[in-house]
C-alpha cells in the first residue's frame, strides 16, 4: 500500500492509533493548513485528531459543515483548508482508497479542497480492487448513494500530455495509516 | 417548444467542418507545430504502453476484458434492463432516448422546467455525439465545459482531437493565449502549473453558478443500477456532487453486468487509455443523494442513448459495441498520429471513429462515408485495443459498405480495365495504344507529364517513353 500510494504522488505515513491524531495535525500545520473538515466518522475520535488539531491552533470543523457552495468550494473564507476523510477500504495494488458517502462523510471532501488527508485503518486494506468493490457493494449491504476511488492527488495531462498535479481537485494527499 | 423543434436531428459527423475529408488531411499536414505536438502525444502513449505490458500484465487481462465486453453486448437488453429498475429503486430517473434529437431534447426541457442557466459538464463523448452543447445553448443556456482540455477546446472553438486528450494538438502558449482571452486580462501564467491552477479558479467560479451537471458515464453497472465516471482531474466528482440536478449520459453499449466485471474493465481503462494501472478519480453514483445527506444532487437522471447502436447488435459490426473509448486505437494510428483527430470531422476520430461515424449515421452520409479510408490497414489498432476489437478487419468491411462518389468512380474504372484485359484482342490494342502513346508524348526518350489517371505517376517522377525500357 505504502509503494503504490508513492507512486500515485500521495505522502504517506504509519503511526499506531495513539500517534496518528498528533501525526496528522503536525503534517497540517507543516503545510499551513488553517482549517480542517473532518469527516464524522469513530476512527477521527479514536486517534484524538480534533484536541490535536485544536492544539496545533487549526481551525476543526465536522462533516456536515453550514457553508455556502462558494466556502465549500474554497472562493470564500481561507484557502488552505483541508478535508479529511476515513476510507471503509483501500487497495494495495493500485494505492486507492475507497470512500463511501454518507450522512456523517460529504461526498465532496476529498475534493473541494486544497489539500486531502485520509485516515486509513490498516486492517481496510485488501490487495485488489475487485476484492474491494465486491465487499463495498456485497448483497444485502445497503448500496451506497455515492462511492469515490481516489488514487492520488488531482491531476490533468491535458495540456502538452505531461502530468500536471492540482487540476480540480486536491493539490495533495496524504495518507495516514493507522496500526493497532 | 417550437425553436427546439426546428432543430434537425444533427449527424454524428460535425456539420461546420470545412472543405473535404482530402483538404482537412492534407492542410493537417502542412501545419508543423501540429506534427510536432501529435508526435509527442504519440511516442508518450508508446513508451506507456510498454511499461503496462511489462510491468502490469496487460497483454492478460485484455483477453478477459474482451470475454467481458462480448458477453454484455450479448445480453444487453436484459442488462439495460436491470440496470433502469436499479436506477429507479435508488430513486433515479431512466430515459431511453432513441437518438439524439430525443435526449437533447429530454435534457434542455429539464433545464427549463428547473429554471436553470448554468449547466456544468464532465467529459463526455455520448454529449459530444448528439452535439448536446448546441442544443442547450440554443435553449439560452450557459454550458461550461470542466475538463481542463474540453474546456481549452470550447475556448478555442475548435472540436476535439482525441477522445480522451482533447486539446492534445495545442501547446502551452497557444493555450496561454487562450486563457488571456476568456480572463480578458494579460495576467495569466505561461507555464503549465500556472495554467492549471489559473483554469481551477476560473472554473470554480462556474461550479458556485451551475444548477445543473452533465456527465458521461463509462460504466453502468447492472446489479446495482451505479454508473461509474473515471477521470483524472476530480471536475467530473464536482459535477456530480455540487449542482443541485445531475444528468449522466450514456452510450447503450457502456453496460456490464456486476462488479467483478466492473473491477476488471476499471483497470484496463486507464492502463490503456493513459498507461496509468489507476485513474485518480472514478465516481461510482447509484441515485440521487439519500436522506439526511447534505451534499450531492436532489435529483439524479440518467439518459441513455440509442443512436443507432441497438441496429448494431447481430450485425457484422456487432464487434465495435464493445468499445470502452480509451483512444488507445487513436494514439496508435500511424494516420491518426500524422493528421490529429480533427481532420476526421467527428467526435470520434482514429481507427474506432472511421469506422463508427459513418456506422451511426449510415453509409451514404457525406459526411463520414469516406472515413474507413483513413487507414493503411496496418494493423497497429488491433494491437492496441484493450478489448479486442478487430479494427482492421472492420475497417476493410467498413470500406465495403461505403458508398462515396469517389468509390463509385474507382469501381467504374476497375470494371472497365478488367473488361478489356479479359480478352487476348482488347489486352494487345490497349498495350499497342499505351506505347504510341508514349512515344507520341516522349521527348528525349522520357515522358514528364501523363494525362488523366497516369498525372499522379509523373508528378514525383518520369516515365520511359519506350515500353518496355531498352538500353
Amino acid at each position: 500500500m505504502v509503494e503504490s500510494l508513492a507512486r500515485r504522488k500521495a505522502t504517506v505515513e504509519v503511526a499506531s492509533s495513539g500517534d496518528a491524531g498528533r501525526a496528522a495535525a503536525g503534517w497540517m500545520a507543516d503545510q499551513g493548513i488553517v482549517r480542517a473538515v473532518l469527516a464524522d466518522d469513530p476512527v477521527v475520535d479514536a486517534i484524538g485528531l480534533e484536541p490535536a488539531l485544536r492544539a496545533a491552533g487549526i481551525d476543526v470543523l465536522r462533516w456536515p459543515v453550514a457553508m455556502g457552495r462558494r466556502e465549500v468550494l474554497g472562493l470564500e473564507g481561507p484557502e488552505d483548508v483541508c478535508g479529511v476523510t476515513v476510507p471503509t477500504l483501500a487497495v494495495a495494488e493500485r494505492g486507492t482508497l475507497v470512500l463511501e458517502a454518507s450522512v456523517g462523510h460529504g461526498r465532496g471532501l476529498d475534493v473541494t479542497n486544497r489539500h486531502h488527508v485520509s485516515l486509513l485503518m490498516a486492517d481496510r486494506v485488501v490487495e485488489t480492487l475487485g476484492e474491494a468493490l465486491a465487499q463495498t457493494f456485497a448483497d444485502g449491504r445497503p448500496v451506497p448513494s455515492a462511492v469515490s476511488l481516489v488514487s492520488g492527488p488531482s491531476r490533468s495531462s491535458d495540456i502538452e500530455k505531461i502530468s500536471t498535479l492540482g487540476a480540480h481537485g486536491a493539490l495533495t494527499e496524504h495518507v495516514v495509516i493507522i496500526t493497532p | 417548444m417550437s425553436t427546439r423543434r426546428r432543430r434537425r436531428n444533427p449527424g454524428v459527423a460535425y456539420s461546420d467542418v470545412k472543405g473535404t475529408l482530402r483538404d482537412r488531411t492534407v492542410d493537417a499536414l502542412r501545419d508543423p507545430t501540429l506534427a510536432d505536438n501529435l508526435r509527442t502525444a504519440g511516442d508518450s502513449w508508446g513508451a506507456g504502453r510498454e511499461v503496462m505490458k511489462r510491468d502490469f500484465g496487460f497483454d492478460q487481462m485484455r483477453d478477459r476484458a474482451r470475454d467481458i465486453r462480448r458477453s454484455n453486448i450479448r445480453n444487453m437488453p436484459a442488462l439495460l434492463a436491470e440496470l433502469q429498475s436499479n436506477v429507479r429503486a435508488n430513486g433515479g430517473v431512466v430515459v431511453r432516448a432513441a437518438d439524439a434529437d430525443e435526449a437533447c431534447r429530454y435534457i434542455t426541457d429539464l433545464a427549463r422546467a428547473r429554471g436553470a442557466r448554468v449547466v456544468a459538464k464532465s467529459k463526455s463523448m455520448a454529449t459530444e455525439e448528439i452535439k448536446l452543447n448546441e442544443a442547450m445553448e440554443h435553449a439560452g443556456l450557459e454550458v461550461v465545459e470542466t475538463d481542463l482540455g474540453e474546456w481549452i477546446i470550447q475556448l478555442a472553438n475548435e472540436h476535439p482531437s482525441h477522445i480522451i486528450a482533447p486539446a492534445v494538438h495545442l501547446n502551452r502558449d497557444q493555450v496561454a493565449a487562450l486563457f488571456r482571452d476568456e480572463a480578458g486580462t494579460d495576467d495569466v501564467p505561461t507555464d503549465r502549473e500556472g495554467l492549471v491552477a489559473h483554469a481551477r479558479v476560473r472554473l470554480r467560479e462556474k461550479f458556485a453558478q451551475a444548477e445543473i451537471g452533465i456527465s458521461g458515464v463509462n460504466l453502468g453497472v447492472a446489479s446495482t443500477g451505479t454508473v461509474c465516471i473515471v477521470e483524472n482531474e476530480g471536475n467530473a466528482r464536482l459535477v456530480t456532487s455540487q449542482p443541485r440536478i445531475h444528468v449522466a449520459v450514456m452510450g447503450m453499449e457502456r453496460v456490464v453486468a456486476d462488479w467483478d466485471e466492473a473491477a476488471h474493465i476499471l483497470q484496463v481503462l486507464p492502463m490503456a487509455a493513459i498507461s496509468q494501472d489507476a485513474a485518480n478519480y472514478v465516481s461510482l453514483i447509484t441515485g440521487p443523494r439519500r436522506e439526511g445527506e447534505t451534499d450531492g444532487p436532489e435529483e439524479f437522471h440518467l439518459v441513455i442513448i440509442d443512436g443507432g447502436r441497438g441496429a448494431l447488435r447481430g450485425s457484422e459490426f456487432e464487434e465495435v459495441l464493445s468499445c470502452i473509448r480509451c483512444g488507445a486505437c487513436l494514439y496508435s494510428c500511424p494516420m491518426w498520429q500524422n493528421v490529429g483527430g480533427q481532420a476526421y470531422g467527428s467526435p470520434y476520430s482514429g481507427p474506432i471513429g472511421a469506422i463508427i461515424t459513418p456506422l451511426l449515421e449510415g453509409p451514404s452520409s457525406p459526411g463520414s462515408r469516406d472515413l474507413p479510408f483513413m487507414s493503411t490497414l496496418c494493423g497497429a489498432c488491433g494491437d492496441a485495443c484493450p478489448v479486442g476489437i478487430p479494427l482492421p478487419d472492420l475497417l476493410v468491411r467498413a470500406r465495403a459498405r461505403s458508398s462515396s462518389p469517389a468509390k463509385r468512380k474507382a469501381g467504374l474504372a476497375f470494371r472497365v480495365w478488367s473488361l478489356l484485359w479479359r480478352r487476348g484482342v482488347t489486352y494487345r490494342l490497349t498495350m499497342i495504344g499505351w506505347r504510341l502513346g508514349l512515344r507520341i508524348r516522349g521527348r528525349g526518350g522520357w515522358v514528364h507529364r501523363l494525362p488523366g489517371p497516369g498525372s499522379g505517376w509523373t508528378k514525383v517522377r518520369d516515365m520511359p517513353s519506350k515500353w518496355p525500357p531498352r538500353r
